[in-house]
């Protein structure tokens, strides 16, 4: 344990840090903005900026990660020590043992440092360091491990869920004054915001508890070997479905009530009302013109509403005690295995920041209103 | 000031009717209202029905006790009734959600209005940081946090609030934009008022209807996250929230016993706080929303 002294020099370092993180904020939105700066116009001007945007963001995001990481009380090597003996394990670890892997791990060094050779490591080399909790395996290939699962669940989910969501919606919306329709969108209404672990508590105790039907635990039966066997495979899906399920209930929801608002807009719009009075079909309407002005907006709420998905996501994996990243980020905090976790958070902010600039790349690709802004 | 009455006295009369059309919005208000109510009557049925004990204090009943007309849920692990210990935590999860999502709320409007309202540079910067934490998963920050300092109810909820306010933020602020094009507001500013007095006592009371959907936003962002920390096992013991009370049910595997009634309970209860909290934001939003009106015709 550091002593009281030590957490008040610590906690000081990071408000010095922020500081410098705020000037840098403020510098580069003020380069961004400011009039004596040459102006990019266009598209190039565009990109430049939310390229800027993303690297701060990143920047920022993970800065204040990094110390607030180094705030926990103790250190890895206490703490492995700590674990091992609550294992009943005996380490037979001298102090010289100890400090050589600090020394072998730049632990010894000041948080600058090791803040600057991490900075370093991870965006000259991409090397994320060793991690302590699996050493000697360094903490890209224990990710690695875990990645697929999380990628795997949460891509498949966000993105059946978004596309369900959005066509039931439209047409919901298209048919609004219909009882069924009014009455699907109230459920769907007061759903819509449950959070995906408190849905997977429900899911686990009536399907898997109450009813046997799935699985409620775990990626895939003990008994089969990971493999490309059809074994395995079925078992993947059965042990996926309730995790799986859990997700893609409220989000599904949630999209099907922000697009119905969305078409109701669109509805209002007058280049409806010509439409109709030119007697085009219906369907073909709804095509057209409610569709294609509704995935756009919805595109971008999907890559915003990434963050927040992984968050719910991460906590479900938990709860299903699923091989995938959020339940190693929670395993990584209980050895406080420094480069794990940061590795963790790294991929995560960075997965989800790539996805909002590529969205970013995309939008005035199919929105020719915001190619011309700034002309 | 009269003035600003007048708007609130509109204000009031609106809600009234609003409250007649929408059927969301009174099932909504009727739930919470009773969610409210056991909540903070929580400290006086406990006294009634558990002998003037805490439903948080161990070891005064025996264990296990199967449901009955004094325990109506039975009692758990450690010998503490059961739905004494519910209503206990519907109690803390709703003040953390009032509490944090009422910080965070003052924090959006404050930045939502100037941000709206004065454009330029300070919006482009304002917008950019809610835009840029509105994007990064906070979970893994939260969980740091949470991991390093031995938070009591204010500083959780603090934390907590450090990260809801951008979502109400953005609610706020495109209202903002578009009413300080009404031309009441070029009125106010050709009749000397400064902007201080345009940004609170013009626009501010126009505001209402979407700083209660904000704070709809936020109170939910809270409650969420708190109840993910609190099932990874995070967080201060002393807060008893329906999070924590959920964790202790799966670690002691209330699920393999079978013992449904209380996890059907915890569910039910956190899943009414955010269905009764969500009516009211969506029954607001569709009444509000004029394009909608074009539509619906109301």
């Amino acid at each position: 344990m550091p002593s009281p002294h030590e957490e008040e020099i610590k906690s000081n370092l990071v408000y010095q840090n922020l500081t410098v993180s705020v000037i840098i904020t403020l510098i580069s939105s003020f380069i961004t903005k400011s009039k004596h700066m040459v102006r990019i116009p266009g598209f190039a001007g565009y990109i430049l900026k939310k390229v800027l945007i993303y690297i701060v963001t990143f920047f920022l995001a993970f800065t204040v990660m990094f110390w607030a990481l180094r705030l926990i009380p103790g250190d890895p090597w206490s703490r492995f020590v700590d674990n091992l003996r609550v294992l009943q394990v005996d380490p037979r670890i001298s102090r010289e043992f100890i400090e050589e892997y600090k020394r072998k791990f730049g632990l010894d060094k000041d948080v600058y440092t090791q803040f600057a050779l991490y900075i370093s490591n991870v965006f000259l080399r991409f090397d994320l360091g060793l991690s302590i909790a699996s050493y000697p395996t360094p903490a890209q290939v224990v990710i690695m491990r875990y990645l697929p699962w999380s990628i795997g669940l949460l891509g498949i989910c966000a993105l059946i869920s978004w596309s369900i969501g959005i066509v039931l919606g439209a047409f919901i919306g298209w048919k609004h004054h219909k009882k069924l329709s009014s009455a699907i969108f109230t459920i769907a209404l007061g759903m819509s915001q449950i959070p995906y672990f408190i849905m997977a508590i429900l899911l686990i105790m009536i399907l898997a508890y109450g009813l046997g039907l799935f699985p409620g635990r775990w990626a895939f039966a003990p008994g089969t070997t990971p493999g490309l066997s059809l074994d395995f495979i079925l078992s993947v899906i059965r042990h996926g479905f309730l995790p799986a399920l859990s997700i893609m209930i409220t989000s599904f929801l949630s999209w099907l009530v922000s697009t119905r608002a969305l078409t109701m807009t669109i509805l209002g719009e007058d280049y409806l009302l010509f439409a109709e009075a030119k007697g085009l079909k219906k369907i073909r309407m709804l095509n057209r013109y409610v569709l294609r002005n509704m995935i756009l907006p919805q595109a971008t709420g999907l890559a915003i509403s990434l963050g927040f998905m992984v968050n719910g996501a991460y906590v479900v994996e938990w709860i299903f005690q699923y091989p995938g990243v959020g339940t190693l980020l929670v395993h990584s905090f209980l050895w406080l295995d420094y480069n794990l976790a940061q590795g963790i958070i790294l991929m995560t902010m960075f997965s989800v920041l790539t996805a909002n600039l590529i969205m970013d790349f995309f939008y005035p690709l199919i929105d020719p209103r915001v190619r011309t802004e700034g002309k | 000031m009269s003035e600003l009455l007048g708007t609130l006295k509109r204000r009031v009369s609106g809600f009234i009717s609003l409250f007649k059309r929408s059927l969301a919005l009174r099932v909504g208000v009727a739930l919470l209202l009773l969610l409210i109510f056991l909540a903070i009557f929580q400290p006086i049925i406990d006294q009634y029905r558990l002998e003037g004990h805490e439903a948080t204090d161990l070891g005064y009943f025996e264990k296990f006790l199967p449901p009955s007309l004094k325990h109506p849920l039975g009692t758990d692990q450690f010998g503490r009734d059961v739905l004494g210990l519910h209503l206990t935590g519907l109690k803390f999860s709703l003040i953390v959600g009032a509490l944090a999502g009422s910080v965070a709320t003052l924090i959006s409007v404050c930045t939502a209005i100037i941000a709206g309202y004065r454009g330029g540079k300070i919006d482009s910067i304002l917008n950019g940081v809610t835009n840029s934490i509105l994007v990064i998963p906070s979970l893994p920050i939260l969980m740091v946090v949470a991991f390093y300092t031995r938070l009591d109810l204010v500083s959780m909820c603090l934390t907590l609030a450090a990260f809801s306010w951008p979502w109400s933020t953005r609610v706020i602020r495109a209202q903002v934009l578009s009413l300080k094009e009404r031309t009441y507001v070029d009125l106010a500013k050709v009749s000397g008022e400064n902007h201080f007095e345009i940004m609170f006592a013009e626009i501010l009371p126009n505001l209402i209807p979407y700083i209660i959907v904000g704070l709809g936003f936020s109170v939910i962002g809270a409650i969420f996250a708190e109840t993910g920390l609190r099932i990874i096992g995070l967080g201060p013991t002393t807060v008893v929230s329906l999070g924590l009370l959920i964790q202790q049910a799966l670690q002691y595997g209330l699920l393999t016993q079978k013992r449904y009634a209380e996890i059907m309970s915890l569910v039910l209860l956190l899943m009414s706080i955010f269905i009764s909290i969500n009516l009211i934001n969506k029954g607001m939003d569709e009444a509000f929303n004029p394009r909608l009106k074009k539509v619906t015709g109301e």
